[in-house]
C-alpha cells in the first residue's frame, strides 16, 4: 500500500493494536526460532562465513522490528466480516481439494466441478456458474493442451475403464 | 555513437517475425490485464511467467513477451479509470480524478485518445532515456566488487521501504521475512540443507515464481471475495478516440513535464510508477495554478499522470537491467524471470548478452508503437471487455495460475505452496505489511548472501571489507539519507493524518 492509495482508503483503515501485535509476536517467535535453529548448520572447513551467519544476520533486525510492531502497533485494513471470511475459507479449502485431486482424477473433470463451485463462490447464480464453469474448463483445456502444447494431467481412470472393457 | 550502433543491431534482432508476434501478443494481453480492475502489472506479469516457462521460450523471447505485457498494463490501466472510475491498477489511480469527469461529460473517447498519446510519449521518452543512461550506469557498475554489491542490495531494501510504504517498520520486517524465506533450501556454498525440516521438496528452496503467483494473483482473488460486488456496471457514452489525438497538441508541455517527473521517479529504486503518476499530477496542478481546472475533467489532468506512470515504467527498467536491482514489484518479477533462466542482470549482461539487452530496448520502441495503434482505434473493444463480470474473471485467473504453476514441475506440492503464499499475501495486505519487499528479499537474498560471503572470503573473515571502498561507503551514506528522508516523511504524514 503506498501513500497514494492510503488517502483513498482512509475509511477502510483502522488502528489495529491486536492484529499488529499478533503479527509481531509470530514474527518474533519465527526470528528467535530461526536464530536458534541456524546454529545447527555445520560450518565447513576454510569458510570464514558459514551457512548459519546470513540467516542470523537477518533475524536480528527482524526480531527488533517485530518487537517494535508489538510495542507500537499501527494501522490495518479493515478485516472482512464473517460472511466474507466464510467465503474465503471455502475457496481456500476448495482449492486445496482441487490441487489434491488434479493428478488422480485428471484436469478436465476436476476443473469442471472446481470451476463451477468457484464461480458460484464468487457470486454468480447456479445457472451462470454451470454454463461458465464448464465452458471455462473446456476452453482452458483446449487452449493449453492443444493450442499451446502444455500437457495437463490426463484422466487415468478413462484408461482403466478402457482396459476393463477389453 | 556506439550506443546507436548497438541499437541498430537491436532493431535487427527485434524485427524477427517471432519476436514481433510475441511483442504484439504481449501488448494485447497486457492492455487487457491492465484494463481489468484489480489486475495490475504485477499480477499480470506474475501470471504470465509460468506460461512463458512452459512454452520453453529462450530468454530474449520471454523477456520481450513479459516486458510487452508490462508496458501494455501501464497503457491498459487508464481504460477502467476513465470508463468506470475504478483504477485498473494502482498507478492509474490519479487518472480517475479527471478522466471520469471527462467521461461523464461525454468526452470519454477524447480522454482515452489523449491518454493513449500521453502514454506513448511518456513511454517512448523513457525508453530513449533507458538507451542513453543504462550504458553510463553500466560503466560505473562494472567497477563494483562483492562488497559494493552487498551495499547496493541493502540500498534497494531501504529505498523500497522508504519511498513507497506507509510504515517503515512494516516494510523492513517484510524484507527480513523475505530474506529469511530465501535461505530455505540447500546452501549452494556448503551444501548444508537449511530450514528444510527433512522434506525433500524444500531442498531446492522456495521457487519464487510459485511464491509470486501466490502472493499477487491468489491473494488478489481473496481480496475480491471480501464483499459481494454489484456486477451491473454503469454504461458511459464513449465517443470516438480520434479527437483525443488532436487534443494532445495543446497538452504537449504537460506531457513533457509529466514524462520527465515520471522518468526520474522510475529510475529511483523503490519509487515506481504510482509515485510517478502521483507527482506528475500534483506538480502539474501546482504548475498551472488557476489556469487549470483539475478535478473537473481537465484534459491535462489525464495527460500528466498517464505520461508520468508510463515514463516511470520505462525508467524502472534502468536499475533492473544495469545493476540487477529491481525498482518495483513488476521489475522484481522480470528479474526473477532472468535469474531463473540463469542470466544475471547487471553490468555483465550488457557485455555477455548484448543481443538480448538491445533487442529488448528495440522491442520496447516497437511495442510502444503497437500499443498506440492498439489503443486508439481498438479502445472501444477493450472498454467493452470491461463489462465481463468479475465472477468469471477471478476464477479464470485462479485456473490459469493453477495450470501455469502446476506445469512448472508437474507437482501438486507447488500448488499447495502457491496457496500458502496466497493466504500469507492476503494476511500481510490486511496488516498493511507490503508484499513487494517480501518478494525482493526472497529474490535477492541468495545473491546478497553470495556477495557477502565472497567479500568475506576475499578479506579472510574481516568484516571491515564491507566499508573499505569509497563506492560502498557512498552507497551506505545515500541509503542512510534516504532512510532519514523516509522517516521525516512518515512523521509528517502521521502529523497530517492526526
Amino acid at each position: 500500500m503506498s501513500e497514494l492509495s492510503e488517502a483513498h482508503a482512509q475509511d477502510n483503515r483502522r488502528p489495529a493494536p491486536v492484529g499488529d501485535r499478533i503479527a509481531g509476536a509470530i514474527l518474533l517467535v519465527l526470528a528467535v526460532a530461526a536464530w536458534w535453529h541456524s546454529h545447527s548448520f555445520v560450518t565447513g572447513f576454510m569458510q570464514p562465513v558459514g551457512p548459519g551467519a546470513f540467516p542470523r544476520l537477518v533475524t536480528i533486525p527482524m526480531a527488533v522490528l517485530a518487537l517494535y510492531l508489538i510495542v507500537r502497533p499501527g494501522f490495518n485494513e479493515r478485516w472482512p466480516d464473517r460472511a466474507g471470511l466464510a467465503r474465503q475459507l471455502a475457496v481456500v479449502v476448495l482449492l486445496v481439494v482441487y490441487a489434491s485431486l488434479l493428478e488422480p482424477l485428471g484436469f478436465v473433470p476436476v476443473s469442471m466441478v472446481g470451476a463451477v463451485l468457484l464461480i458460484r463462490l464468487f457470486g454468480a447464480h447456479w445457472r451462470q456458474a454451470l454454463l461458465a464453469g464448464v465452458g471455462l474448463s473446456i476452453g482452458l483445456y483446449l487452449l493449453f493442451e492443444h493450442a499451446l502444447g502444455i500437457p495437463l494431467p490426463d484422466m487415468p481412470w478413462l484408461e482403466l475403464i478402457g482396459q476393463g472393457g477389453r | 555513437m556506439e550506443t546507436l550502433g548497438f541499437l541498430a543491431h537491436g532493431f535487427a534482432v527485434a524485427m524477427q517475425p517471432e519476436y514481433l508476434l510475441l511483442a504484439l501478443i504481449g501488448c494485447t494481453v497486457g492492455t487487457l490485464i491492465g484494463a481489468l480492475p484489480g489486475l495490475g502489472p504485477v499480477n499480470g506479469v506474475a501470471l504470465m511467467i509460468p506460461l512463458a516457462f512452459n512454452f520453453n521460450l529462450e530468454p530474449t523471447a520471454a523477456l520481450i513477451l513479459l516486458v510487452s505485457v508490462y508496458y501494455g498494463c501501464m497503457y491498459g490501466g487508464r481504460i477502467s479509470s476513465i470508463v468506470l472510475n475504478i483504477p485498473g491498477d494502482e498507478p492509474a489511480m490519479m487518472t480517475t480524478l479527471d478522466g471520469y469527469p471527462m467521461a461523464l461529460k461525454g468526452r470519454g473517447g477524447e480522454a482515452l485518445g489523449l491518454s493513449a498519446v500521453a502514454s506513448f510519449v511518456g513511454a517512448t521518452l523513457a525508453t530513449i532515456g533507458l538507451t542513453l543512461f543504462a550504458p553510463l550506469l553500466v560503466e560505473v557498475a562494472i567497477k563494483f566488487g562483492p562488497a559494493e554489491y552487498f551495499a547496493l542490495f541493502l540500498l534497494a531494501f531501504v529505498t523500497i521501504g522508504g519511498v513507497t510504504s506507509g510504515s517503515l517498520a512494516k516494510s523492513f520486517v517484510a524484507a527480513c521475512l523475505g530474506l529469511l524465506l530465501g535461505t530455505v533450501g540447500i546452501d549452494p556454498v556448503s551444501s548444508v540443507p537449511r530450514f528444510t525440516f527433512g522434506t525433500y521438496e524444500m531442498y531446492d528452496g522456495i521457487d519464487f515464481i510459485v511464491a509470486l503467483v501466490g502472493l499477487f494473483a491468489i491473494s488478489e482473488c481473496l481480496v475480491f471475495l471480501e464483499v459481494r460486488r454489484d456486477t451491473s456496471k454503469a454504461h458511459v457514452q464513449l465517443g470516438s478516440a480520434w479527437p483525443g489525438m488532436r487534443a494532445s497538441l495543446p497538452c504537449a508541455g504537460t506531457i513533457g513535464r509529466g514524462s520527465l517527473i515520471g522518468f526520474i521517479s522510475g529510475v529511483l529504486p523503490g519509487a515506481g510508477a504510482s509515485l510517478g503518476s502521483f507527482l506528475a499530477y500534483m506538480l502539474e496542478k501546482r504548475w498551472l495554478g488557476s489556469k487549470g481546472d483539475f478535478g473537473n475533467g481537465d484534459p491535462r489532468g489525464v495527460a500528466a499522470p498517464e505520461a508520468g506512470n508510463n515514463a516511470a515504467a520505462g525508467g524502472a527498467l534502468i536499475p533492473m537491467l544495469s545493476l540487477g536491482i529491481p525498482g518495483s514489484g513488476t521489475t522484481a518479477i522480470l528479474l526473477a524471470l532472468l535469474l531463473s533462466m540463469n542470466i544475471t542482470p547487471g553490468p555483465l549482461l550488457f557485455e555477455q548478452h548484448p543481443d538480448m539487452v538491445w533487442g529488448l530496448v528495440a522491442a520496447l520502441f516497437i511495442g510502444n508503437l503497437m500499443l498506440l495503434v492498439l489503443n486508439v482505434p481498438l479502445v472501444g473493444l477493450f472498454a467493452r471487455m470491461l463489462q465481463a463480470p468479475s465472477w468469471f474473471l477471478m476464477p479464470m485467473v485462479v485456473l490459469i495460475a493453477f495450470v501455469g504453476v502446476y506445469s512448472l514441475n508437474n507437482s501438486p506440492f507447488d500448488l499447495y505452496m502457491m496457496l500458502a503464499f496466497g493466504v500469507l499475501g492476503y494476511v500481510l495486505r490486511k496488516l498493511e505489511i507490503p508484499t513487494v519487499p517480501v518478494v525482493l528479499g526472497l529474490l535477492l537474498g541468495g545473491q546478497m548472501e553470495f556477495n557477502l560471503r565472497r567479500a568475506m572470503s576475499i578479506s579472510g573473515g574481516e568484516w571491515s571489507i564491507l566499508v573499505n571502498s569509497g563506492i560502498s561507503v557512498g552507497i551506505y551514506v545515500f541509503a542512510a539519507t534516504l532512510l532519514m528522508a523516509g522517516l521525516v516523511y512518515s512523521l509528517l504524514l502521521r502529523r497530517r493524518l492526526a
